[in-house]
């Protein structure tokens, strides 16, 4: 099991009123699916996706990663784990605008301490399999939507993740754009990346092996769509 | 950014300023001769006085003679003077006359350009002969060659032909002396070195000043040379004892060394130093808040470049570390426009002093490397320890809000 969370639940303070955004919350994904998380805005999607990808941590539950309790870390281990074992995917894709798609490619290598010489031939190498190729030495802001979020997956691959966290990856893309992100990561699914999207589109959410929807913290509903995929795991 | 500029600019400027007065300072007084003892007679109270009455006080010609005499190793040179007046035909000079012996000439580092100095001869048989600075002889002969021509002198009081002086109300009689000298030499351009316009001086014998225009034995001073740098404490001394004992026993010597004027224009130079590095320091913590400013801005800019970081991998310590090199860079890049501006600068302000003030012909600015590091050194320092605060603030950024950050 990559991901478990244990009665996880975040209580926000504002002032002094209390907003619960995740009530007692229990799920747990397995090594190479690739599941949707799905819900309405202010469902605790995002609440959800700061506890997975290490950003925050849950006011009560457990949440164990890769064998590994997360909630007893302290915070330099978990920067080294968002390091070494997540890739985060944004809607905005949030890449570095003065600096070239090798550079924020490289970005991930660099933090983890990755010799310069093999930060350049990864990153070349993931640029090339995304498809951008012949725009290593472009400026982030002289790449289109598509391509930037292309980019923004070759740095969230960069070192070999345990689990893909996408934001609503294709909310800033038209639909074609939208759709050849989306194809890419069911290619990375078949070569057995676990990936998890989290999106309040249902047609997006389709073309996950599971579905989790999100409603008011809580888990309203947990359906599997594609069949082959539990036979894969 | 521009503080930090303007400290380290101000600080070299500063810097090279005091030390080339300083240079300017040490190379003047040396070419006035080095290793020099100035000997002058002490001023005695009235009680004093009339306790010592009667016995051989004040300094003299003789002291000076028999201090040559006692100290074999060391070059003595008397200096008495009055104001008087030259004139060559229609044409007059009024100056300081003074009176002194051949030694003058060496232990001074004064030498003649054309003729010759006074010579022991001169001396001995009371000539009236005179050696003109280099202005005197060129407002009393123009292009002409003085040596070997007839000068009158005036001054002095002895006696001789009557003149009345308006004193006040009171109308007194006073004498005054003319005599005709002769032109023996001129002296070599020296211009101005502290107050004294050495291009102005008029050199005649001791002994022929004092004969006819003193009608005292009385001189001035005493300037003598020490051959070895490292004895002059030991001839202050021994010089004192010397004379204190010719005295009769009556202390009114007083001996000072080039040391001692040196160490009091020292002093003025110190007070310059630590007012001066008060304004540029001063300038330099202005600059460092200035970058604290920018690294501020910086950080709340760029917050959601920290967030992804922070998401991607980035430890506090990467980002405290990126942010803290940022703000080193504009303090380098700052320091370094400084360092450029305070030489030019400094050297500006060097030619200025040069041209408005009298005989700073040579003041310098001195750019020491000593300085320069000093300076960027600061200025480094500063953009650390304030890029500190907003390099702490970037690090603490908590990841998922940072990210959101609009």
């Amino acid at each position: 099991m990559l991901i478990d969370l244990r009665n996880i639940s975040k209580v926000y303070k504002a002032g002094d009123v209390e907003v619960p955004a995740l009530t007692d919350l229990t799920m747990n994904i397995e090594q190479g699916e690739f599941v949707a998380i799905i819900g309405q805005s202010g469902s605790g999607k995002t609440t959800l996706l700061d506890i997975l990808g290490c950003l925050s941590h849950p006011t009560s539950g457990e949440y164990w990663l890769d064998g590994e309790n997360v909630n007893e870390l302290p915070d330099s281990q978990l920067t080294t784990i968002r390091n070494e074992k997540i890739g985060f995917i944004f809607q905005t894709f949030h890449l570095l605008p003065r600096k070239t798609a090798l550079e924020n490619v490289q970005l991930p290598l660099m933090y983890a301490r990755v010799p310069r010489a093999t930060q350049h031939d990864r990153a070349s190498q993931l640029l090339t399999m995304v498809g951008l190729k012949d725009r290593l030495h472009h400026y982030s802001n002289q790449l289109s939507g598509g391509q930037q979020q292309r980019v923004a997956i070759a740095r969230a691959l960069a070192n070999h993740p345990a689990l893909l966290l996408a934001d609503e990856p294709t909310g800033n893309l038209d639909t074609k754009s939208g759709n050849d992100i989306l194809t890419m990561f069911e290619q990375l699914h078949q070569q057995g990346q676990t990936i998890l999207i989290i999106t309040h589109d249902p047609l997006i959410a389709q073309r996950a092996d599971r579905r989790i929807t999100l409603s008011d913290g809580k888990i309203v509903s947990n359906e599997v769509t594609h069949l082959s995929s539990e036979i894969m795991v | 950014m521009l503080g930090v500029i303007i400290g380290v600019a101000s600080v070299i400027a500063m810097i090279a300023i005091v030390e080339g007065g300083q240079v300017w300072l040490v190379s003047s007084i040396e070419r006035l001769g080095t290793n020099l003892l100035f000997v002058w007679k002490k001023r005695l109270t009235v009680e004093e006085r009339r306790m010592f009455a009667g016995r051989n006080i004040k300094l003299k010609y003789d002291d000076a003679l028999a201090t040559r005499q006692h100290f074999p190793e060391l070059t003595v040179a008397p200096e008495v003077g009055f104001d008087g007046q030259l004139k060559v035909g229609d044409r007059d000079f009024s100056g300081y006359v003074t009176g002194t012996s051949p030694e003058f000439s060496e232990i001074r580092n004064f030498f003649p350009k054309v003729g010759r100095f006074l010579t022991t001869a001169d001396l001995q048989e009371w000539r009236r002969s005179v050696v003109l600075g280099k202005t005197v002889a060129e407002v009393l002969f123009g292009t002409e060659s003085p040596i070997g021509k007839e000068v009158k002198i005036f001054g002095g009081v002895k006696k001789g032909k009557k003149v009345d002086v308006t004193k006040g109300e009171k109308k007194e009689q006073q004498t005054v002396e003319e005599y005709r000298f002769v032109v023996i030499g001129v002296m070599e351009p020296k211009g101005e070195i502290h107050g004294r316009d050495w291009d102005e001086m008029i050199f005649i014998p001791a002994t022929t000043l004092l004969r006819f225009f003193k009608g005292k034995n009385r001189i001035g001073h005493m300037v003598i040379y020490v051959p070895d740098r490292n004895r002059m404490d030991e001839f202050t001394q021994k010089l004192h004892q010397f004379l204190v004992q010719r005295h009769d026993g009556v202390d009114d010597i007083r001996i000072r060394n080039q040391g001692d004027f040196l160490g009091a224009v020292e002093q003025t130079l110190w007070t310059f130093r630590i007012v001066l590095g008060g304004i540029a320091l001063v300038a330099l913590l202005v600059g460092g808040i200035g970058i604290m400013n920018i690294m501020l801005v910086t950080v709340t800019e760029r917050t959601r470049e920290i967030g992804l970081r922070k998401a991607i991998g980035a430890s506090r310590k990467d980002i405290l570390l990126q942010f803290l090199i940022e703000s080193t860079a504009i303090s380098i890049i700052g320091g370094g426009v400084g360092i450029i501006l305070g030489i030019f600068a400094a050297y500006g302000f060097g030619n200025l002093v040069a041209q408005s003030m009298p005989g700073g012909g040579d003041w310098g600015a001195v750019v020491e490397p000593t300085a320069i590091l000093i300076a960027f050194t600061f200025a480094v320092g500063v953009g650390i320890v304030f890029g500190l605060f907003p390099a702490m603030k970037a690090s603490k950024l908590d990841p998922a809000e940072a990210l959101r950050y609009q």
